[in-house]
């Protein structure tokens, strides 16, 4: 669906809620202006929205609504059950018109005619009969309340306007003019000013009366001041709540019914919610809005066995009279939302981080200004220096501000580590069930934040961290109880931030990893050559085990240990420009230490030169950047080694690997780049080092998607494309 | 003479009371807040009138001469100048 469309889709359903809400306590409270305002300008921006995608039908249906609602803003019309009944109409149609947009992005076929029925409704003369339905405004039932005895038909609020007075009414004499008079009332006397504060010319009655007659014979004799009225139909036995619905919503219902009973799959859910929501605004408006939630259950039903019969079934009994629901209408479990495994697709954004960009934006236009003045300074013939002490000046200032708004924006990405750990408890619960070894899981840090990625990518990294701990680190609780710990594990799943990072950390207190036996697996298995692996201390043997082929489909267990073992979590944390370490206490338990970017958007990239070319290393594989004499480099076989405090690693030089002729061997000291990655440690011998740098990094897309050793570009200030390297391509 | 304003500051509102004499029974009542006002020979009281015997919460002497006044608005009077 084209993205105008859906960000159209998205406004109209919330301006629909809002003006719905308007409109539903406008009919409780008809002077409530502010509601008033909140209604007409949400059918105005509806109006706007629908002329925006070109959906001219719509735009029309919305006009007739906003025309209506302007005329009781100017006074000209009253608040009356069918001007609401007429505006809910409308937006009933609306959402019908959005569900078949929904579905297939184009504007439905047929909406012009179902325009013409909303335009018609508003156009129509005043129903000369009103329908027999109690109303539900407010100061009737009062009126009705205080007068219990009147055999009262209709109730009529008149409030004349200030001028009556100057254009010669006498709004008393039309009131005694009105027949069948049973009370009269004048509202709030007693919250009058003063007697001084009186402006005798204007007038500030509004009058409150009962009448046996009907409501033309009333409208008649109040005659020319008939917009200043409002007449209600009352029923003489006091509020009663009507069971049947209008003729009306009767017609709206049984419509409803046809386009449930349509038949075709295609739209079914798009259907049932539509006529749901339309079913609910008729109980809504019949002020019956605790039935509503039956409605929605039947929706709910509906929805999920993707047959429209609970549905039906409530629309059928509330067309008979009956109440919507005659038995439990649905089973329990059938009520339980899905949870949805996918990613969130829209983002609640704290206002105030919304307001922070406001503000930059507006810093930033200053900046852009002055940047103005400097470019008409620089056309004038400025000196040069001076001109150079000027723009040094404003690029201070818009690096401040643009560092600033990159950090607001990307805070606006955040999502906090609850999103993801709280799905863990009742996995783990289910995972103790299956291997019988008792342990509780305790989050901290919950509400760490890290960006949206990174949080959304975290979640099968740690269920695999978690299975792994429960599976292979705690013992089992005879094993436990022998060595005095208690029989219930505790793993701990903890987030916290540190600087740019974020650390997350699966930590259990079972037996550690046993390092012999990980050297043993590791020969075993051929992970890495035997003289390698009796070179290596025992942090860098516990490392092995996120090396690919460590775990193999020969541990399998019913939970960790797939084939894919602990480096499918080092590859996810690794794309994420993150890190994983564990750390082991013989005894006392393990700790997997994941050590995220807080923000994936931006990287931070050491720049080299070689081979005459600028290249980028990602700065959280940089360990150290050394200087040292030629002569400190090894020939080993046909590569080449140094050795850096006791420590013989590889030297690459960076021109060679990447396939460019090395550039003359000079008697210089090398500069030499110590850098970690995929667990192995390495030097590259680069020509240069450059300078440290904030970019946004662009991965490889098309044909160079597949292309190795490169982890994307960025664009550097002069305009080059720099070309971030993939080190643990390069060091393996 | 529609409004008459006796020796005692008291005031009388006889026969049909047009909206012109609202202005005057307003600044007697403000001149004097106690003042008396009969209307029991009122037929007809312009609402102009009739407001502002409701926003100096007086309870004038009546039953007024108009029936739909003394049916309707004189009781609304009498209570409202209660309060």
């Amino acid at each position: 669906m084209n993205e105008f469309v859906e960000q159209f889709l998205i406004e109209c359903h919330e301006l629909i809620e809002q003006a719905t809400d308007d409109l539903l306590t406008l009919e409780g409270r008809p002077d409530d202006a502010e509601r008033l305002d909140g209604a007409f300008r949400a059918f105005h921006t509806l109006k706007g929205a629908a002329g925006i995608v070109d959906f001219a039908a719509m735009a029309r249906a919305l006009h007739a609504a906003e025309d209506a609602l302007s005329a009781v803003r100017t006074g000209r019309e009253a608040v009356t059950q069918d001007l609401i009944g007429d505006c809910l109409a409308c937006l009933d149609q609306v959402v019908q018109w959005l569900d078949s947009m929904q579905s297939d992005g184009e504007i439905p076929p047929d909406a012009e005619a179902a325009a013409d029925g909303i335009v018609q409704r508003f156009s129509r003369i005043p129903a000369p009969a009103i329908p027999e339905v109690s109303p539900k405004v407010g100061w009737a039932d009062a009126l009705m309340a205080r007068h219990p005895q009147a055999q009262a038909l209709v109730a009529l609020r008149y409030a004349p306007d200030a001028e009556a007075f100057l254009r010669g009414e006498d709004p008393l004499a039309r009131l005694a003019g009105v027949p069948d008079l049973l009370a009269v009332e004048i509202e709030g006397v007693d919250a009058w000013p003063s007697l001084e504060a009186l402006d005798p010319f204007s007038c500030h009655l509004v009058f409150l009366a009962l009448s046996a007659s009907s409501a033309q014979g009333v409208r008649a004799a109040l005659g020319s001041a008939g917009d200043q009225v409002q007449v209600l139909p009352v029923n003489p036995k006091g509020p009663s709540r009507a069971s049947r619905l209008s003729a009306e919503a009767e017609g709206l219902l049984e419509a409803q019914l046809r386009l449930l009973d349509h038949g075709e799959a295609e739209g079914l859910a798009g259907r049932i919610g539509s006529a749901g929501r339309v079913v609910g605004n008729l109980l809504r408006h019949a002020g019956r809005a605790e039935e509503v939630g039956v409605v929605d259950r039947a929706v709910a039903a509906s929805q999920s066995a993707r047959t429209t019969g609970a549905l039906v079934e409530v629309v059928h009994r509330l067309l008979s009279g009956q109440p919507p629901a005659a038995r439990e209408p649905v089973e329990a479990n059938a009520a339980e939302p899905s949870s949805t495994g996918g990613t969130a697709r829209t983002l609640r954004v704290d206002v105030e981080r919304i307001d922070a960009l406001v503000n930059l934006t507006g810093e930033l236009l200053v900046a852009k200004n002055a940047l103005g003045h400097a470019v008409g300074q620089a056309q004038s013939g400025m000196d040069v220096a001076a001109l150079a002490t000027l723009l040094k000046d404003q690029h201070a200032v818009l690096q401040r501000l643009v560092d600033e708004l990159q950090r607001s924006v990307l805070n606006v990405r955040v999502l906090q580590m609850r999103y993801v750990f709280q799905r863990f408890p009742r996995l783990v619960r289910e995972m103790v069930l299956s291997l019988g070894k008792p342990a509780h899981l305790v989050t901290e840090g919950d509400e760490t934040e890290a960006d949206k990625v990174v949080v959304e990518s975290l979640f099968e990294p740690l269920l695999h961290l978690l299975r792994n701990a429960l599976d292979h680190g705690v013992e089992s609780p005879a094993v436990r109880m022998a060595a005095g710990k208690p029989a219930a594990a505790t793993i701990v799943l903890r987030a916290r931030r540190s600087n740019d990072n974020v650390i997350v950390e699966v930590e259990d207190d079972g037996a550690g990893v046993d390092v012999a036996r990980v050297r043993a697996v590791a020969s075993e298995r051929a992970v890495v050559p035997l003289e390698t692996l009796e070179a290596m201390s025992d942090p860098e043997v516990l490392d092995l085990i996120f090396a690919p082929g460590f775990s193999t489909a020969a541990q399998v267990t019913q939970m960790s240990g797939r084939g894919v073992g602990m480096d499918a979590v080092r590859t996810a944390v690794e794309r994420l420009g993150g890190r994983v370490v564990m750390e082991s206490r013989a005894g006392a338990g393990a700790t997997v230490r994941l050590t995220l970017p807080f923000a994936i958007m931006m990287s931070r990239v050491l720049t080299v030169e070689a081979g005459g070319q600028l290249f980028g290393i990602p700065l959280e594989a940089v360990l150290e950047t050394v200087r040292m004499p030629r002569s400190e480099i090894r020939p080993v076989g046909a590569a080449r080694a140094f050795v850096l405090r006791n420590r013989t690693m590889p030297l690459i030089d960076l021109a060679d690997a990447l396939g460019d002729t090395p550039g003359p061997t000079s008697a210089d000291p090398v500069n030499v780049v110590v850098a970690l990655a995929g667990g192995r440690l390495g030097g590259l011998e680069v020509d240069r080092l450059g300078e440290r740098l904030d970019v946004m990094l662009k991965p490889m897309e098309g044909l160079l998607a597949g292309m190795r050793g490169i982890a994307g570009t960025t664009l550097l200030g002069d305009g080059r494309v720099l070309l971030v390297l993939d080190l643990q391509e390069l060091l393996r | 003479m529609t409004l008459r304003i006796g020796g005692d500051d008291a005031v009388e509102l006889i026969g049909d009371c047009p909206s012109e004499d609202a202005e005057a029974l307003l600044r007697h009542l403000c001149a004097h807040p106690d003042a008396r006002v009969d209307w029991r020979r009122c037929e007809s009281a312009h609402t102009a009138v009739v407001q502002v015997l409701f926003a100096g919460r007086v309870r004038p002497r009546g039953p007024p001469a108009s029936q739909f006044l003394s049916t309707y608005v004189d009781p609304l009077l009498m209570r409202a100048g209660v309060a």
